[in-house]
């Protein structure tokens, strides 16, 4: 080992623990901000727990509403984590070791948020253990023809694949963190790391497990999300029995999941302290990302329309996309198609993609419109079904709002709180890769 | 006098003797549950009380003048559903969405628990039945002592016990017959009025309309509330059910479209007032010589006085073409019989005597008369009051010349138009004696309340019309300290200076001693049994036989001369519009209108609950810059409400349309005339600025070409089904049963009945104002009504009851994680409540949208609570629910048929629904047994299954409505 590779380890060490340091003000008010969002919306849920879900806006014939659309919404952050960590390392693409380890904990973060929703939007959430398959006295299974109990299968599932993807990444740094570490981060750390020691064998055994890792996680990142299409795709309803949903959903969901990554990168690299380890470049080519998946995202928004609008008239379907397009919920349409359609193809602009501001502020416009784009699917196309004598326009209450602002302030809350335990970059890959660009230098020189 | 606890024990025994009649055909005792002074259980109970088995009671509704049979079913000694009683001359087993909402009336929580008096400080403090019948007594000996007319009487119709002891009271009591004042504002009178003047014929006609091949409506909304709808309903199913040229054809004439009308295969959309003038012109087409169309001779004699009458006068009054009026003419000259009915309150204004006339003449030209429309066949025992009468009452009241007004079941301040100032009149009553059975705004004024008790507690008849009486029995034990109003006049009558003469002063004993002149006139002779005649009246639940032949009346052709003259030309400022007031066959004449049912059953042809509201037509709408739920200022000389907008396209562009109820009411003159004016009168109508969320059920009204509700004409006489050959997957099979049901809407007329039962049978709760104007109404079906196919297109209304299909290929089932719906081997997709966690997929999956959810707990405030179906569960918040095709019945109904070894038999179950449903529209049976009623409907060249593209093979079958527009 020569002595820049070990000041360059010194240094990326000591940058990462760095973030772990004493919070200053700015964290603490950033966390209370955070943490109130998340309690204000957890006394509104109390309300509906107490007298029941009329204080949501919803009613015949739309039966789901923004609680609906909030799951859907954090499942889809939840897929660029696994996105950027397994695909991308199987494709051995470099710029994902400074960005994976937050995208990891945003996608454990976010599926932790995900999961909440369509168990508060229950009318008795207090019996959701029912839609686990376990041995109990009624005798009964849970009904596998529905596409709710896959959801609860594909949710779960993620949850557990991408909290260990995520721990097991973590196992190395939470060793080199332990050495100087006291009280009870030395403790944490210690269960952390798994006994993490450095040897060889381990790192032999460690690779070839993350490698795997990596493999079984992949298929997730498609099937998952297209598990969650199915909650749609399978009804017979008017705008939601399309077969284009499962690969338009995933699209959608790393389109949604980049932009969030991007959104969270920008202000933790500069808050922590980051900018030698994360780098622009490893930003922009994400925003390439963003790019490539807007523009399927794109693609399907067009073919579903086009296809719809084939209908005959009077064909409900195609009503339905008028309606979209036309009616009350225009303005959620437009929206959208601005958001993720335009937005993702500013990028193209390397100036506008190498801005911060502007990038920044797509990326946000991206993630509003991927709540947008669930919410016109999950709502326009149940208020305007095939009895028009029942069409209604669903409000959401304020309640529901407080709910889906909440669901931020949780997410923040756990993020902000796992920012300070965990490592946010991975300091055993980014050791890896400057011992990589040493011997590259040695090479060279020598 | 007899000691109270006897008379108590003479009821009780009355009910061991009587028993019960009708399905569970057992005579027994009831433990009325109220009856519990001295609570003893029963050592040995009485063999046929079964505990969990229903006892049914037949007695008589009392809700409108109609005077349905009712079948009560009891559980355990409690009321818990009315139906109609199927040997009931009147109903046949129907009762209408009033009829059945009655026992709300009864369970009401605001009912008065016991007589009150008011106090110095002017509230209510109770006393005892003692002290307010002597209070009583002392007043009216007091009030009599100083000349006639100081005590008088406002009843409803009483054609009954009950009015005979109210007019011996009112003798002995020292009154003038004319003291005693019947308020029943919406009856026809200018029809009787014409009766009379034309015929000589006492009363008001009786129709058949069966045997009608026209029916011609100027604005009587003979569906709704005119007469007697439930009857009318089925007639006109049983007319419609000719085929070819026999098939009654009927023509509604008005400036609004009414639910009637939206029966009508024709509507003559005559300006306001405009409907004499039909009438006219129709009698000018008919009597024209140049047209000869055979009339009867005894009009003939008028030919020359309606031959001067100029047509385009007349269209000009009518506000429609000639032409039309001419084509109707010549049809009713072709097909015969026909009958023509009005007026209604929609066509109640100044010239309704005219129009009654007019229709008369009609009806004697085109012989219907004896055929159709039969005269004579009138109850003579009661005569609703002119307008003039009960002016005449209460000017006396406001002139301080009425010492004792006795209020029995009519709500003058409540029902009355605010310009007869009855608020003011009653304030000048020193005594005001209510027997009402709950507040209004007459016992606000009361000084002395003595409820009666409910129908459901009382003994009376009803005569209804000649032939016709049907019996009023208690179904249990009065719920609160109350007393039946003709016992009290009876007890206090015996306490006047000159007491009346009554055989009894116990209801029972009263209704006996009438009971000898009903066997007489039902079985021509007198009884040798009396007590085992009447015994098995009132198990049958009436004294009925056919009515005894009358001389057909012969036309008066010079008492018919002044009615022959040209409608006066419509007055008014052009800025104006034609204010009609409409009574709804939900609300009624405005009596009925708190109670929870027909507050929170959506109106069919607005859809509105909860609310009253003013039709606009979209042009008007446009004009005045409105929109639904806008609130509009509507002013008259007497009055100005404020009402939020519905645009309804069934309304004349000059013309707006409001329900009865307080603005309405408050809109109306009082003018000095024989019959009440509810039409006739311009209003100034304009937008506040202001906005409510008004309750309204529907989405689109439109059909947006999606053939939603087909029709079949004699050119295509099917409509166009799908080809589902195809199959993927294989479907459930249903070995034993499969339980189908089929909707003939060529006879629905929306009339809502179906809708009140469900509620009563299946625990529906009533959710209130604020839940439908969320769109939260929780009922299992509703009638959902189509105006046309896109806005601005033709009008042409469809209706289509919509409750759970019970589909074979049911999209909610596969989508419920917790198999709360699931299949049932009986074709049936069940709901598990206790299985259901609300994730709501089925509803979001239900191309019908039937599945309600329980967004909060339901309310059943004491003691409505109850009414409740002991057979059905009451939900909780958080679950799904919807239409389970009265499964408990189902279950009633096999049970049955096992316990007596036998399959079950093709129409002995019948759900609630089909049940009540006056048209007899909806069939339920076994879609397995080919020979079903249900099976031959399914393979009825009109059938269609609703949405049946989306292949979830519903178990309903509609039968689309025939339509003959065009057509003559």
């Amino acid at each position: 080992m020569t002595t820049s590779t070990g000041e360059a380890f010194r240094s990326i060490e000591e940058t990462v623990r760095a973030t772990h340091g004493r919070p200053g003000p700015a964290y603490w008010i950033g966390l209370a901000i955070a943490g109130s969002v998340a309690a204000f919306g957890a006394w509104s849920y109390s309300l509906i727990v107490r007298t029941g879900l009329h204080w949501t806006g919803l009613e015949r014939p739309g039966m789901w509403g923004n609680l609906i659309t909030d799951f859907v919404f954090w499942v889809g952050i939840a897929h660029s984590g696994t996105l950027i960590s397994a695909i991308l390392f199987l494709f051995r693409a470099r710029f994902r070791t400074a960005v994976y380890r937050i995208a990891e904990m945003m996608t454990v973060f976010a599926v932790l948020t995900a999961g909440l929703y369509p168990i508060l939007h229950l009318g008795r959430p207090w019996f959701a253990h029912w839609l686990f398959p376990y041995p109990n006295q009624r005798g009964l299974w849970p009904n596998f023809r529905s596409p709710l109990i896959w959801d609860v299968f594909a949710v779960s599932t993620y949850l557990i694949v991408s909290t260990v993807f995520l721990l097991v990444g973590v196992a190395p740094d939470a060793a080199a963190l332990r050495a100087r570490a006291t009280g009870w981060r030395r403790r944490l750390y210690g269960v952390l790391a798994f006994g993490w020691k450095g040897t060889d064998e381990q790192w032999r055994h460690y690779t070839r497990a993350y490698l795997f890792f990596a493999a079984f996680a992949t298929p997730l990142v498609v099937s998952v999300h297209s598990v969650v299409s199915w909650d749609f795709a399978v009804s017979i309803l008017p705008g939601w029995h399309s077969t284009l949903f499962p690969p338009y959903f995933v699209a959608g969901a790393i389109l949604s999941g980049v932009a969030m990554v991007i959104t969270i990168l920008i202000p933790v690299r500069r808050a922590f302290r980051l900018e030698t380890l994360i780098e622009l470049r490893h930003i922009d080519m994400l925003a390439r990302l963003v790019i490539l998946t807007g523009l399927i995202v794109t693609y399907s928004y067009a073919t579903e329309i086009l296809l719809a609008l084939q209908g005959p008239a009077g064909d409900p379907e195609r009503s339905t996309f008028l309606y979209r397009m036309t009616g009350p919920y225009a303005f959620v349409f437009w929206t959208m198609v601005a958001c993720n359609c335009v937005g993702p193809a500013l990028l193209l602009w390397n100036r506008v993609r190498r801005s911060t501001p502007l990038l920044m502020g797509i990326c946000i416009a991206v993630n509003v419109g991927m709540w947008l784009e669930r919410f016109n699917i999950v709502v326009s196309s149940l208020s305007h079904d095939r009895l028009p004598f029942d069409w209604r326009i669903y409000v959401p209450t304020w309640v529901e709002w407080a709910m889906t602002v909440g669901a931020f302030g949780w997410f923040f809350t756990l993020f902000m709180i796992g920012m300070k335990i965990l490592p946010p970059v991975s300091i055993a890959e980014l050791k890896e890769e400057a011992a990589h660009a040493s011997h590259e230098g040695a090479a060279h020189a020598g | 006098m007899r000691d109270p606890s006897e008379r108590r024990v003479g009821r009780r025994t009355f009910f061991r003797i009587t028993g019960a009649a009708g399905a569970a055909g057992v005579a027994a005792g009831c433990s009325p549950q109220a009856a519990t002074e001295r609570l003893v259980p029963w050592i040995v109970p009485p063999e046929d009380v079964v505990p969990g088995q229903p006892l049914y009671y037949r007695t008589a509704c009392r809700e409108c003048s109609a005077g349905c049979g009712v079948t009560a079913r009891t559980r355990e000694g409690r009321a818990t559903k009315l139906e109609g009683n199927p040997e009931d001359p009147i109903g046949r087993g129907a009762l209408c969405a009033r009829g059945q909402a009655a026992i709300q009336g009864l369970y009401h929580p605001e009912r008065f628990r016991g007589p009150l008096r008011r106090g110095p400080g002017g509230a209510l403090a109770p006393l005892s039945w003692d002290e307010a019948e002597d209070a009583l007594a002392q007043s009216v000996a007091a009030a009599g002592a100083k000349g006639p007319g100081r005590v008088r009487l406002l009843t409803r119709l009483e054609p009954g016990a009950t009015g005979a002891v109210q007019r011996a009271f009112m003798k002995a009591a020292g009154a003038r017959p004319r003291d005693r004042v019947v308020l029943e504002p919406f009856d026809p009178a200018p029809l009787r009025i014409a009766a009379r003047a034309l015929l000589g014929a006492d009363g008001l006609p009786v129709f058949d309309l069966a045997e009608a091949r026209s029916i011609v409506a100027f604005g009587a909304d003979f569906l709704e509330t005119w007469r007697s709808p439930v009857e009318g309903a089925r007639q006109l199913a049983a007319g419609r059910g000719r085929l070819g040229e026999d098939r009654t054809r009927v023509t509604w004439v008005g400036p609004r479209l009414s639910l009637t009308g939206v029966s009508a295969d024709r509507w003559v959309r005559c300006r306001s007032g405009g409907e004499g003038a039909v009438a006219l012109g129709l009698l000018r087409v008919l009597l024209d010589p140049a047209r000869s169309v055979a009339v009867a001779a005894e009009v003939a004699p008028l030919s020359p006085r309606v031959a001067r009458l100029d047509p385009r006068d007349l269209a000009d009054r009518a506000g429609v073409p000639w032409e039309e009026i001419e084509r109707l003419a010549l049809e009713l000259g072709r097909r015969r019989p026909s009958a023509l009915l009005g007026p209604g309150a929609q066509s109640q204004g100044a010239g309704a005597v005219q129009l009654a006339a007019v229709a008369t003449i009609l009806d004697v030209a085109l012989g219907n008369v004896g055929r159709t429309v039969f005269h004579g066949r009138d109850q003579r025992e009661d005569v609703p009051s002119s307008a003039d009468e009960v002016g005449a009452l209460l000017a006396a009241a406001a002139a301080g010349e009425v010492d004792v007004l006795l209020v029995h079941h009519a709500d003058p301040v409540g029902t009355l138009p605010a310009s007869f100032h009855a608020r003011e009149a009653l304030a000048k009553v020193p005594l005001v004696v209510s027997f009402a059975l709950r507040p209004d705004p007459t016992t606000a004024l009361g000084h002395l309340v003595l409820p009666d008790n409910h129908a459901l507690e009382s003994f009376d008849d009803v005569a209804v019309r000649a032939g016709v009486v049907n019996l009023v029995q208690p179904v249990m034990t009065p719920l609160a300290d109350t007393r039946q109003a003709a016992q009290v006049l009876a007890e206090v009558g015996t306490r006047l200076p000159t007491p009346a003469a009554f055989p009894s002063t116990d209801p029972f004993d009263l209704l006996l001693a009438r009971a000898a002149d009903h066997a007489r006139a039902a079985l021509g002779t007198a009884p040798a049994d009396l007590a085992t005649v009447h015994r098995d009246a009132l198990q049958r639940g009436g004294h009925w036989s056919a009515p005894p032949p009358s001389r057909p009346p012969r036309l008066d052709a010079h008492a018919a001369e002044p009615f022959l003259a040209l409608p006066a030309p419509a007055g008014g400022m052009p800025s104006e519009l034609d204010l009609v007031v409409f009574p709804t066959a939900l609300r009624g004449d405005g009596r009925g209108a708190d109670l929870p049912w027909l507050r929170e059953v959506p109106d069919t042809l607005s859809s509105v609950s909860w609310s009253p509201w003013l039709e606009v037509s979209p042009a008007t709408a446009k004009r005045l810059g409105v929109a639904t739920g806008e609130l509009v200022a509507v002013s008259t000389p007497a009055g100005r409400a404020e009402v939020p907008a519905y645009v309804f396209p069934g309304i004349r562009d000059d013309a707006v349309g409001l329900p009865i109820g307080p603005e309405a009411l408050a809109l109306l003159p009082a003018e000095s005339a024989p019959t009440f004016r509810w039409s006739g009168v311009r209003a100034t109508v304009a937008r506040t600025g202001g906005r409510t969320r008004l309750p309204v059920l529907e989405g689109s009204p439109y059909q947006h070409g999606r053939e939603l509700v087909p029709v079949v004409s004699a050119a295509a006489p099917s409509p166009h089904r799908p080809d589902l050959s195809a199959k993927m997957y294989p479907e459930p099979t249903h070995p034993q049963h499969r339980w189908a049901m089929a909707i003939d809407l060529d006879r629905c007329t929306g009339c809502q009945a179906c809708m009140v039962a469900c509620h009563a049978e299946n625990n529906v709760p009533v959710m209130g104002a604020q839940a439908a104007t969320e769109g939260r109404y929780m009922g299992w079906i509703r009638v959902e009504r189509y105006l046309g196919e896109a806005p601005g297109a033709d009008l042409d209304v469809r209706l289509l009851p919509m409750l759970c299909q019970q589909c074979t290929n049911a999209p909610c089932e596969p989508v419920c994680p917790v198999y709360a719906t699931y299949h049932t081997p009986e074709g049936l997709n069940a709901q598990i409540y206790n299985r259901c966690v609300g994730t709501r997929y089925c509803s979001n999956n239900c191309p019908y949208k039937v599945r309600t959810f329980n967004w909060r707990d339901a309310q059943f405030e004491r003691p409505l609570d109850m009414q409740l179906n002991p057979d059905v569960t009451v939900r909780s918040r958080g679950v799904m629910e919807k239409c389970t095709f009265c499964i408990q019945r189902i279950r009633h109904g096999e049970n049955e048929a096992r316990d007596e070894g036998r399959p079950v038999r093709d129409g002995e179950i019948v759900p609630a629904c089909a049940q009540t449903c006056p048209a007899q529209a909806i069939v339920f049976g076994d879609a397995k047994d080919p020979d079903s009623r249900v099976s031959r409907l399914a393979r009825d060249g009109r059938a269609f299954r609703a949405l049946e593209e989306t292949n979830a093979q519903p178990a309903i079958t509609y039968l689309a409505g025939v339509r003959q527009r065009g057509e003559t």
